[in-house]
């Protein structure tokens, strides 16, 4: 390195550390604080939309009929495949916001927003425009297990060890989480001489023209059980899958973390 | 600003206001003048997709007008045809007998096929008679083109012959009720039957979610304060911004959300002791053999007109039956074309796609014993309506049909007829 550029380098520095004093100063000016407060509001405003918007398309393209029907929300593929769909701008977003701010909010955030989100359009394109009951199309959620990773996260301060307990618990508990709600629909009834459960009924009342009964991707008899447990094994592979989903998109989180440095450094 | 700036802006608004008007009268006509979307795609798929894969045919919906709550009920036939293309995923792999109606405005309370319940998927081996009924409860008012409709897996949606039904209000105005009795006894509306507990989980979970992000956003410092002392403290030291208030709340959220979802799940098992998991599984059917009369027919050439509306077909008949027989009709892609020579042609009500006189054919009787060259013509504007002239455009010509025909004692017979077919440009 040249002599000039160390001289560059180390005016830069000291810019830095003058900008840095600046700020913890402005911390006590309350002029300043009530505007880092508006900005603040604005940041929310602005972030929630985004995230209210993105975690619905996000989850429409990967979970959507998991998440429409009541009789698509099986044992087996349900409670694996939405947690790994969510955890992935989990993963992405808690990176940032943690990393930066120090909010453990990301997880709890999306699975609210996502609720509310889905009510809203569950209501209004199925109930209202549509004419399902909503004892048919109700959304899952989520909420519950997103806070249990937003604690994790506090709890131990790391992202790391929070995968491992936040991620894991995320996965293995929304078949629980749900049972409440979805218990009264898996009550048994003979129909045409045929087993059915109340969800499975409603499936086949409430005519569905393009969503035939072979393509719901739901549990079907297999010789690979473990003595018929099809909850706890699955609530076990999803919590460990889970876990490696969370991970990879924490990452996917610091890369694109980095990506900012890039974009500074090439402005 | 100066003033030529405003002028240069005042300008562009009122252009655009008078656009967005054009746009909002264009849109407003568009409302107001079109016609009711009527169809459920039956003119989209190929020609000669829609004449070789299922020929649905004495399709039949009773009745045509009925009050929400009221019965009806579809019936018909279909044969899958044995000229199904090779590059469609099979109805003999795995289909589905569905309704085609906007979404719930019925409630499907039975179906059948050959005398098997339809509730789950199936399969439709080629070439063989297929007698289905599908009963119905109305359950919203409106007027509705109700098909018959089969889903195809990896394929898609294959539907027959629409008809018009006009469904109106119940007398009374209490609210539609569809009671279903569970094993256990009890009789549940399943329009809100558990709807209350969904909704309490839901508001429970939610001021939950909303709790946890108050106490984390409704703070003195947030998002700018948080980052500037972040960037100061350096990333090492960044877990500092957690108090230990922030832990101990955080570890009430957590034995408080875990505690939720463990009475939850126990306040379930006990409510719903009896539950069973979702239920799934293919049926099969037997298919009956087509009627085919003992009469003999192998089709030496097809040909279509592209300007006529008609298709030509030149076939070999043997009837090695004792009868003496009349062909009276072809029906492919949900077309009916009748030899008025012969049959009135039972029209039920409500029944579109019929051309009433839209048959020819070269020879009146073919007796017992007897082997005739029979020409047959189906002609009629049918053929441009419904977009059949297109076979031009579709990369495998090749045609599928039924034929009907019958004897001096009145019975019906039928089979399925195709082959290479061509255009004929004169």
């Amino acid at each position: 390195m040249s002599e000039l550029q160390l001289e560059e380098s180390r005016v830069k520095e000291a810019k830095e550390a003058k900008a840095q004093i600046l700020d913890m100063e402005s911390l006590n000016n309350p002029a300043a604080m009530k505007l880092y407060r508006r900005l603040d509001g604005i940041l929310i405003l602005v972030l929630f939309t985004f995230l209210t918007l993105g975690i619905q398309i996000q989850f429409t393209l990967t979970a959507g009929d998991w998440d429409y029907w009541v009789d698509w929300k099986d044992r087996r593929w349900w409670p694996l495949v939405t947690p790994l769909t969510l955890l992935m701008p989990i993963g992405a977003f808690t990176y940032g916001i943690w990393q930066r701010v120090r909010l453990p909010i990301m997880a709890t955030a999306l699975t609210t927003l996502l609720c509310l989100v889905a009510w809203g359009s569950h209501y209004l394109n199925f109930y209202k425009f549509t004419y399902f009951p909503l004892t048919f199309v109700f959304p899952a959620t989520y909420i519950g297990v997103g806070i249990l990773l937003d604690c994790a996260l506090v709890m131990t301060r790391s992202l790391v060890v929070s995968a491992f307990i936040g991620a894991g618990l995320f996965g293995a508990l929304v078949y629980p989480l749900n049972w409440p709600l979805i218990a009264a629909y898996r009550t048994a009834v003979e129909f045409n001489g045929t087993l059915l459960s109340l969800a499975d009924l409603m499936g086949y009342e409430y005519i569905r023209t393009t969503t035939p009964e072979y393509l719901r991707i739901i549990e079907s008899s297999t010789l690979r059980t473990f003595g018929g447990s099809v909850v706890p094994l699955t609530a076990v592979f999803a919590g460990f899958v889970s876990i490696v989903v969370y991970a990879i998109f924490l990452w996917v989180g610091s890369y694109v973390n980095k990506l900012v440095t890039f974009a500074k450094r090439i402005m | 600003m100066g003033v030529r700036a405003t002028k240069h802006i005042m300008m562009a608004v009122k252009k655009m206001r008078s656009r967005l008007g054009l746009a909002w009268v264009v849109l407003s006509a568009l409302v107001l003048f079109s016609g009711d979307v009527l169809a459920h795609g039956e003119r989209a798929q190929l020609a000669s997709m829609r004449m070789r894969t299922v020929h649905w045919f004495d399709t039949q919906v009773t009745p045509l007008q009925a009050k929400v709550g009221d019965t009806v009920t579809l019936t018909g036939k279909f044969i899958p045809s044995v000229y199904w293309p090779e590059t469609l995923p099979s109805i003999a792999a795995m289909a589905f007998l569905n309704v085609g109606v906007p979404g719930p405005t019925f409630l499907r309370v039975h179906s059948e096929v050959n005398g098997v319940p339809m509730m789950r998927s199936t399969a439709f081996p080629l070439g063989k008679v297929y007698e289905y009924k599908v009963v119905m409860r109305a359950r919203i008012p409106g007027r509705y083109h109700v098909h018959p409709l089969i889903n195809v897996e990896n394929a898609g949606s294959l539907i027959g012959k629409g008809t018009w039904l006009e469904i109106d209000k119940a007398d009374t105005d209490a609210p539609f009720v569809n009671n279903a009795t569970v094993l256990t006894g009890e009789t549940v509306d399943l329009e809100t039957y558990g709807l209350g507990g969904v909704i309490g989980w839901h508001l429970v979970w939610i001021a939950m979610g909303v709790a946890w992000l108050l106490f984390w956003l409704v703070r003195k410092e947030l998002f700018i304060p948080r980052f500037m002392r972040i960037r100061a403290l350096g990333a090492d030291r960044a877990n500092e911004l957690l108090t230990k208030k922030d832990f101990v709340v955080s570890a009430m959220f957590f034995t408080l959300t875990l505690t939720i979802i463990l009475t939850g799940y126990l306040w379930a098992e006990w409510k719903y002791p009896l539950t069973i998991p979702l239920q799934t599984g293919k049926v099969g059917v037997l298919g009956l053999d087509v009627p085919d009369g003992n009469l003999k027919i192998e089709v030496d050439s097809a040909s279509y007109k592209l300007d006529g509306r008609s298709l030509t077909m030149h076939a070999k008949m043997t009837n090695n039956g004792e009868r003496p027989l009349r062909i009276d009709e072809f029906i492919t892609a949900n077309i009916r074309f009748i030899n008025p020579k012969v049959a009135e042609g039972k029209i039920v009500e409500g029944e579109e796609m019929v051309a009433r006189n839209g048959l020819t054919v070269s020879v009146d009787v073919i007796n017992p014993g007897e082997t005739k060259d029979v020409v047959i013509v189906a002609s009629d504007t049918l053929w441009e309506q419904y977009r059949m002239t297109g076979l031009i455009q579709d990369p495998d010509s090749r045609f599928a049909g039924l034929l009907f025909y019958g004897d001096d004692q009145g019975k019906r017979y039928y089979q399925e007829v195709g082959g290479s077919i061509l255009p004929s440009y004169f």
